[in-house]
């Protein structure tokens, strides 16, 4: 195991780097809010720390420190500026302003490195492992506690119904906003601790194909909940590793899960694992209820949300 | 700046070949089909297999661009866009399935399209066609570019006045405004839809012939790039007007030519994503958009 620890070390940071980015394209879909602006946090959270390590001689831990605060501040003012949009117009406006982060940084001169970027980006005590998991667990748990409980229902009433969220006493502006900030936190502290392993960010590190390739990791796995958004970061990060014997047709390869995932599983790899997980709990739940019928008592056994959602 | 007007004018023309069949299926049936940049390229790439081989004038070429290209949108739509809208649930998930769809069409064509050109910018070089530079005014422009010119404003001219004009343009901007009541009254939408994404594909066709032979190469990913400045056209002239489109991507060649000749760097970039967010925030509707008419 630690064989096999030390060997895909990268890789495994990688995946929980591209699990951060995932989710801060995710949690505002969770909540409605189709924002495609975790991607340029990414680049804005990875240049900000690049510069004040680089420029500045900030610590790498108090440069990620103000990245993840500028780009959560960056999060709100997108957040006031795009409040009115919704829908594909959202996700425009928010790859629009990927691409103009790409832009400002390619014709930033000697401050962004221009077109080359900057490199040499080392953190003096090495950034481990152990503090991208721990970071990544952090946002993990962010997500979950917006899945559960009277948060999780107040989440998907304003992502399903605004008036109705509004009738019922929520404020949907706030979430919204708070969308957008959360977003850029986690979007801009996936880029800092990116540039930190990596060493290098350069204008080509943001892109079209980078926010697409982060659309499709959440499509893939699954929109609903954060296990879809690691089940996608974990088969985009390896699947290249694992399909060395194929690699030319690498991106057909990618482009054929992504269409028939998009087509015949919208809600993904989880969405397909919950579907038969249910179907093989109603069947159970089925020879119980028939066998408590006999006995004449014991109903209470059978799970209740399997009651109420039959397909 | 007669030089830099007729400059802005080829621009123009090139971004509304393009741009007029993606804006003609998102505002009339929905679709906004990500594959389109796609479709573009695909069509020039089918083009360079046969001029390797074969000399072709100009015109066969035009004609095979336009057949890939209608039947590349056609087949995007029968395996994937057709189901997507046949099942949905809701708008906003059905959204995120097309865009998700349209990126993994546009993924298969260009990965099937670098495959075999090795990644390296392709063009049409054996084609019977030679550009020849002309003089007009002293200003520059080739015999291409004019065909270029003539012919984006005949396709949408054309294209104008069959949507506004002809029963099925009727049908089809019925169906722009409310499916439902559209398909109550006796308009069968999927037929429509197929109708749409062929026309739309075979203009993709079309420019990407004309315009691999205007910039002489391509390279599988230039797609992307006419995506993007396709959508702030269509959004700058308002979603559901075709005019709009073509005044959209007049007003985008226009910026794009002024920053050119007046900056240094790469802001030429910048022009289009900036048009996108500053229309959006402004005007929402864009310059000629259908005012949403609700009753509730």
């Amino acid at each position: 195991v630690t064989a096999f620890y030390s060997s895909h070390l990268v890789l495994i940071q990688q995946t929980l780097i591209n699990l951060l980015i995932v989710l801060s394209i995710q949690i505002p879909l969770r909540f409605g809010v189709f924002s495609l602006a975790g991607s340029g946090s990414y680049a804005f959270g990875a240049y900000t720390a690049a510069i004040l390590n680089h420029r500045y001689g900030l610590g790498a831990f108090s440069a990620i420190a103000v990245a993840v605060v500028l780009s959560a501040l960056l999060g709100l003012i997108l957040a006031a500026l795009l409040q009115r949009l919704d829908g594909l117009y959202l996700g425009m406006a928010t790859i629009a302003v990927d691409l103009i982060i790409s832009v400002i940084a390619n014709n930033g001169g000697s401050f962004t490195g221009g077109p080359t970027g900057l490199y040499g980006i080392v953190a003096t005590p090495n950034i481990s492992t152990g503090t991208v998991a721990s970071v990544a667990m952090c946002a993990v748990i962010l997500a979950a506690a917006s899945e559960r409980g009277r948060l999780g229902r107040r989440v998907v009433a304003v992502r399903r119904d605004r008036q109705l969220a509004a009738s019922l006493g929520v404020n949907v502006g706030r979430y919204r906003t708070a969308a957008f900030v959360i977003s850029g936190a986690v979007g801009g502290c996936a880029g800092a601790l990116d540039v930190f392993l990596l060493t290098t960010i350069a204008p080509s590190d943001i892109s079209f194909s980078t926010v697409t390739i982060a659309l499709t990791m959440i499509i893939v796995g699954g929109s609903a909940s954060w296990l879809g958004a690691l089940i996608g970061a974990i088969i985009f990060t390896w699947l290249p590793d694992l399909l060395t014997i194929v690699t030319e047709w690498e991106a057909l390869i990618y482009g054929a899960i992504v269409t028939l995932a998009a087509v015949w599983a919208p809600d993904g790899i989880l969405g397909i694992a919950r579907s038969v997980f249910h179907n093989w709990q109603v069947r159970r739940a089925g020879t119980v209820v028939g066998a408590a019928e006999d006995s004449g008592h014991g109903g209470s056994a059978v799970p209740s949300a399997s009651d109420v959602r039959t397909p | 700046v007669l030089q830099e007007a007729i400059n802005a004018l080829i621009l123009a023309m090139s971004y509304t070949l393009f741009a007029s069949g993606m804006s003609l299926a998102w505002g009339t049936v929905g679709i906004l089909n990500f594959a389109h940049g796609a479709t573009f390229v695909f069509a020039a790439f089918v083009c360079y297999l046969i001029v390797r081989s074969d000399t072709l004038p100009l015109v066969a070429l035009a004609l095979i661009g336009i057949a890939t290209g209608a039947a590349t949108s056609a087949a995007a739509y029968v395996a994937a866009f057709g189901p997507i809208l046949r099942r949905r649930k809701d708008v906003e998930t059905s959204e995120m399935q097309i865009l998700a769809v349209g990126i993994g069409i546009a993924t298969i064509l260009e990965a099937i399209a670098s495959h075999v050109t090795e990644s390296e910018p392709f063009g049409l070089l054996g084609s019977s066609f030679q550009t020849r530079p002309l003089r007009l005014y002293g200003a520059r422009i080739t015999n291409l570019e004019i065909i270029l010119v003539v012919l984006a404003a005949v396709v949408a001219v054309a294209l104008i006045i069959w949507l506004y004009r002809s029963r099925v343009g009727l049908a089809l901007r019925a169906i722009g405004v409310d499916d439902g009541a559209a398909s109550l009254m006796g308009i069968n939408r999927s037929r429509m839809s197929l109708l749409v994404m062929a026309i739309g594909g075979a203009l993709a066709g079309l420019a990407g012939v004309l315009l691999t032979l205007e910039f002489s190469a391509i390279t599988p990913e230039s797609g992307d790039d006419f995506i993007l400045k396709a959508f702030a056209a269509i959004v700058l002239g308002g979603l559901g007007s075709l005019p709009g489109t073509i005044i959209g991507c007049f007003v985008l060649a226009v910026c794009e030519t002024i920053v050119l000749t007046n900056t240094s760097g790469q802001w030429v970039d910048a022009v289009s994503f900036g048009v996108i967010i500053i229309v959006l925030l402004i005007r929402p509707s864009g310059l000629f958009g259908r005012m949403a008419v609700r009753r509730t």
